[in-house]
């Protein structure tokens, strides 16, 4: 993560990024779901060395203490686990892996065969052409997540709503929440409204505040910009 | 058609309870069959407010939990033999009101009565969501004044989500109702004007109603203000939002600054 | 303009001392109730048991009204029992 200090503007920068992981689902009992790890091992003992492992504990149920149990277990066969899902947040205390959600399924290449199964996708990394249409406002309290491209509001973005997008967000109307545009690295996305009250502004991780925003600007048309690592916020037409 | 109706808020101490009882006996006046039903559990209030504190036998709960039959939990309004009032319980705590309860005793409601008037408690726990799970309409009870607006509008949002006709792609009908609005603030640009909460809550505007002592006087004698004063500003404001909501065009009447009485008689103005 | 003088010197029935007698009769009955058994609830399910001891009770045809007054309070059990009752053999509930 890059950080630079600006008296300006801030310019730490929050990104992205989708990681390919192998994920356990152990099954009950755990003491014979770990005999089968050994097995593995036994077969190709450095297997797992160095990669990322997550652990859906969907199938089984464990308690905080048992999941400290696995997770130390599996450490003890040189298995770090990266993270875990399939679980309530509130059976993982802070020396236990995070929790991990919004994984997908995909295809690993391998040159072996496997015992574990496994999980996730990569991201395409060019922007799709499909775009999300909302036509009534967006309220405080809601959450609009669309990472596949563009979000167009027709009406306002309340006080506390927050749009996320792949793309562009475009609102016909007061943009008063937060605006998260080219989430996944697209660093031509922009927002646009047709007035400038937001909370947070923000294009491919580097963000403004509402106190950064030029107070010129309020209450105007507007679009925001990246222009290199700096964010350009300037009246439309 | 039975027309259940929600009186939310999101924000505490706007005017729910009042603008229930207020409205719900305006809508009895004029001859429909209107029951009053308090969602607050644990903290009941709608029963003081229509004076029927004394009275209370049965409630809410009560009937959830196959206690008490609905018929023995309503209590009539002795002024308006067209009102009821179902209550809350003053000493269960939330957890004892579920979802098919509150369905059932919807369901019942709809077959004896014209409107259902839920009285929501604030924030957006159990009790509330249960208020509106099962509306047809919702009003919204605004205080010109920023949280409230927000609150509000969480709450609008919610509206669109997590009711039963929005799960089945319906729309609830939903009205603002603007409540202690002060002209005097207004006048003097202390208040967010009502352009202002109809833009940001982009939602019909029900009524306007001004703050006032008569609300206060009301509750203190244990009835809604459309039956103490009929005749104060307040009770005029609530009785056209009844009209409005029976289909009725009524212009809006904007409150305005009640001259003193000296000012009056010297011939001042106001500032 | 005609100027109501004796308006503008009475005051209106002021409503906050019955306010204050309306609480202190409501807070003195929740008080009780907090921690102890609410008495008239307890008249109301004895009532109840004892009548239905000899008589099949339909919970449609039992209301139970009350009036908790500041130093007097009612309760009405109303009961509708059919006129056969005394022949019919009673359920006990």
């Amino acid at each position: 993560m890059d950080s630079k200090v600006d008296p300006q503007r801030q310019l730490v920068r929050l990104r992205g990024r989708s990681y390919v992981a192998f994920v356990f689902s152990p099954v009950m009992p755990i003491v014979n779901w770990l005999e089968g790890i050994d097995a593995t091992l036994a077969r190709s003992p450095g297997f797992f060395v160095g990669r990322p492992i997550v652990l859906d504990l969907s199938a089984v149920k464990l308690s905080g203490h048992g999941i400290a149990h696995l997770v130390s277990s599996l450490e003890n066969r040189n298995i770090r686990v990266l993270g875990i899902e399939g679980v309530d947040s509130s059976l993982l205390d802070a020396s236990l892996p995070p929790l991990l959600t919004g994984g997908r399924h995909c295809m690993i290449e391998q040159s072996e065969p496997k015992k574990a199964e496994v999980k996730k996708e990569t991201e395409p990394k060019a922007p799709p052409a499909t775009s999300l249409l909302l036509e009534s406002p967006v309220r405080s309290g809601q959450c609009i997540v669309f990472t596949e491209g563009d979000v167009t509001v027709l009406g306002s973005v309340s006080s506390g709503a927050e749009i996320v997008a792949g793309g562009s967000i475009h609102v016909y109307g007061t943009l008063r929440g937060r605006a998260m545009a080219g989430i996944n690295g697209n660093q031509a996305a922009r927002i646009y409204c047709q007035r400038i009250e937001a909370e947070l502004l923000a294009i491919d991780g580097y963000y403004q505040t509402a106190e950064d925003i030029d107070q010129t600007l309020r209450s105007r048309p507007a679009q925001a910009w990246l222009d290199g690592e700096t964010m350009k916020i300037t009246p439309l037409i | 058609m039975a027309k259940v109706l929600v009186v939310t808020s999101g924000k505490g101490g706007v005017g729910k309870t009042t603008s229930t009882a207020a409205l719900g006996a305006a809508l009895a006046q004029n001859g429909d069959k209107v029951v009053v039903v308090d969602f607050d559990v644990g903290l009941r209030n709608l029963d003081l407010i229509m004076g029927a504190e004394r009275r209370v036998v049965f409630d809410l709960i009560n009937v959830a939990q196959g206690v008490a039959k609905l018929s023995q939990a309503l209590i009539r309004d002795k002024r308006l033999e067209n009102l009821w009032l179902l209550p809350a319980s003053q000493t269960r705590d939330k957890d004892a009101l579920t979802d098919e309860g509150v369905r059932q005793i919807i369901d019942e409601l709809r077959s004896k009565f014209d409107w259902i008037l839920c009285d929501s408690p604030a924030g957006i726990e159990r009790g509330a969501t249960l208020a509106m799970r099962y509306a047809d309409e919702a009003i919204i009870v605004t205080n010109p004044e920023v949280s409230s607006v927000r609150d509000s509008d969480r709450i609008i949002g919610m509206l669109d989500s997590k009711t039963v006709k929005a799960e089945q792609g319906e729309e609830v009908k939903k009205h603002v109702l603007i409540t202690r609005y002060d002209p005097a603030r207004a006048a003097r640009g202390e208040m967010l004007s009502i352009d202002d909460i109809l833009e940001i809550l982009a939602t019909p505007l029900l009524g306007i109603i001004p703050e006032s002592q008569d609300i206060l006087r009301a509750s203190n004698v244990g009835a809604p203000v459309t039956l103490n004063d009929a005749a104060c500003a307040s009770a005029r404001a609530y009785n056209d939002a009844a009209r409005r909501l029976n289909g009725e065009t009524i212009a809006m009447t904007v409150p305005v600054e009640r001259k003193r009485f000296f000012e009056r008689l010297l011939g001042r103005r106001a500032a | 303009m005609s100027i109501n003088i004796l308006r503008m010197f009475s005051r209106r029935t002021s409503s906050a001392p019955v306010a204050r007698e309306r609480l202190q009769i409501l807070l003195a009955h929740e008080r009780g109730q907090r921690g102890q058994a609410d008495l008239l609830g307890i008249l109301r399910e004895e009532i109840l048991a004892v009548v239905s001891r000899h008589v099949a009770l339909d919970p449609e045809k039992v209301i139970v009204r009350m009036d908790r007054g500041k130093s007097v309070s009612t309760l009405e059990v109303d009961i509708e029992v059919p006129n056969d009752f005394d022949k019919r053999i009673a359920v006990a509930s």
